[in-house]
């Protein structure tokens, strides 16, 4: 009985506010002809709206029509300058408490992203640009030598290149005159 | 009491802006006085059509010099200061030493000297990307050639 | 356009007119809500020139946004949705602190005695109004809102959800939260 008490109880507001379904409705109506508890929630309720109607009522009544429509009148007639508006448009749609921090919060999420590539090596988040090297002076002492660079995966190669004798029979690569090693 | 709960609220999104901002900060800097240097010694052919699965991500690099096959030898990391230098063990009596000058616009200026034993082959200036690569190839060595993809990075 | 046609007129033909440049019709709109939305600015402030200002700046906004008003929803949410936004916009603002109260019991009863009504005839004992509005200025401004706007103007848990933006089952809830609190302040005089 109690459990069902707390249950219609959280259930009376809505009931007198005719906003619960007739199976609902009907349901906390029967019980509270049989419990004198919730009977004299719903009577304190009741009592509690009324107050507040006439007590809102009162507190709003002396407002004449007349000097409130002048005002109104007087700010349309009134030109603001588009700043004023603009700034005024977005304090309106950006009352939000969670859009308000929704900055602070992103600009500590963002770094704390960037943070990690400090503790993360090799974590980041821009995969890696232009892996073009740059030589920037040479001396091979005398021997060849040849800079290259692949324009598709920008790798810079230095190579040195081996002398005639020296030359394995199977390698490919173009030899020199100079002995280099 | 809406009020309290809002200075609470900001009061610790601020803090913590600030503690990471300054982490970061902190962590920018002292990751920039140590300079990791990675050399890949790699053995390039053409007596096999083998491809080191080790060298995956130096794929597209190697076959710009068109060798029919690459191993790993052997991969030296170490982590020195800036203008100190690291001597690398590079096969055939060779040495490589490296030496990381300056870090500016994202770039690392290295000095690069490649040694056969006292002999002196190769003295180059190189800057690259951090996190970037070359490679430094040539030396005869088991019926092949040695290449050396040499990278740094600053932390 | 007279006012005794303007009566007859539904408030979206009368938004249409607004539309079309007539400002009497807006006039007209503004009649029959300054009342409506002034207790429910009032019940969220809890200051009368307070909510006098922001009444009159919610009509104001009105006119101004009326041309993109498509009449998807009644013309009352979407008047009610401006003067709540406006009201805790305006709360939260202002630097004096938002609970403060100056308004007494006794200005209230002088006001109705010189506007001839007394509306605190039904009230068994002043004291009753006086913990009444000692335990509003306890409930947050969205918990006034909710109440003000089911209590005195009677509108629906689905008009309540549209013009604060929230769901029906949040609309219970926080009425339920604000007539416990109520409750548990007037006590033993209800």
């Amino acid at each position: 009985m109690k459990t069902q008490c707390e249950e219609i109880e959280k259930l009376i507001g809505a009931f007198l506010d005719q906003e619960l379904s007739q199976f609902e409705a009907e349901r906390v109506q029967s019980h509270m002809q049989g419990c004198p508890v919730c009977s004299k929630e719903k009577e304190e309720l009741e009592h509690l709206h009324g107050s507040l109607k006439g007590l809102f009522e009162a507190r709003a009544s002396g407002l004449a029509f007349e000097p409130f429509w002048r005002e109104v009148h007087r700010r349309i007639s009134e030109q603001k300058p588009w700043y004023v508006d603009l700034w005024d448009g977005f304090r309106l749609n950006f009352h939000s408490p969670r859009l308000t921090w929704t900055i602070p919060v992103v600009i500590a999420v963002l770094l704390a992203v960037l943070s990690l590539e400090q503790f993360v090596p090799g974590w980041g988040l821009m995969p890696h640009r232009n892996n073009v090297a740059a030589v920037e002076s040479i001396d091979s002492h005398g021997l060849n030598v040849a800079v290259l660079r692949e324009s598709k995966t920008k790798t810079t190669v230095i190579w040195l290149f081996q002398s005639q004798e020296g030359e394995d029979e199977s390698s490919e690569e173009p030899s020199s005159s100079d002995n280099t090693f | 009491m809406n009020l309290l709960r809002n200075l609470v609220r900001a009061t610790i999104l601020f803090s913590l802006g600030s503690a990471l901002s300054v982490l970061y900060l902190e962590a920018a800097e002292k990751g920039q006085q140590i300079v990791q240097l990675s050399i890949g010694t790699i053995l390039a052919s053409n007596e096999t059509d083998n491809f080191d699965p080790k060298l995956s991500k130096l794929k597209s690099q190697l076959e710009v010099i068109k060798y029919r096959s690459y191993r790993l030898i052997r991969e030296d990391i170490q982590k020195l200061n800036w203008q100190s230098s690291a001597t690398f063990d590079i096969p055939g009596g060779r040495s490589l030493i490296v030496t990381p000058e300056e870090y500016r616009n994202d770039r690392l200026f290295l000095k690069v000297r490649l040694l056969e034993g006292e002999k002196p082959l190769l003295d180059t200036r190189v800057s690259l990307r951090n996190r970037g690569n070359f490679l430094l190839g040539g030396p005869p060595h088991e019926g092949g050639v040695l290449i050396l993809s040499i990278s740094a990075m600053t932390q | 356009m007279s006012i005794r046609a303007a009566v007859e007129l539904s408030d979206w033909e009368l938004v249409q007119r607004c539309q079309a440049g007539e400002i009497e019709a807006f006039q007209e709109l503004v009649a029959r809500y300054h009342h409506k939305v002034f207790v429910v600015i009032l019940g969220i402030l809890n200051h009368r020139e307070d909510a006098q200002e922001v009444a009159q700046e919610t009509f104001f906004r009105a006119y101004k946004k009326i041309r993109g008003f498509r009449g998807g929803s009644a013309f009352y949410t979407w008047l009610y949705r401006i003067a709540v936004n406006l009201s805790i916009d305006f709360q939260r603002r202002q630097k004096r602190n938002p609970m403060e109260f100056r308004e007494s019991l006794d200005d209230v009863a002088e006001r109705q005695e010189e506007s001839g009504r007394d509306p605190f005839q039904n009230l068994q004992d002043k004291e009753i109004g006086k913990r009444l509005l000692a335990a509003i200025k306890e409930l947050t401004p969205d918990h006034r809102a909710v109440i003000v706007m089911r209590a005195v103007e009677g509108l629906s848990y689905k008009d309540i959800s549209r013009i604060l933006g929230c769901s029906e089952g949040t609309v219970m809830s926080r009425l339920h939260y604000a007539r416990k609190k109520l409750q548990e302040k007037l006590g033993p005089f209800l």
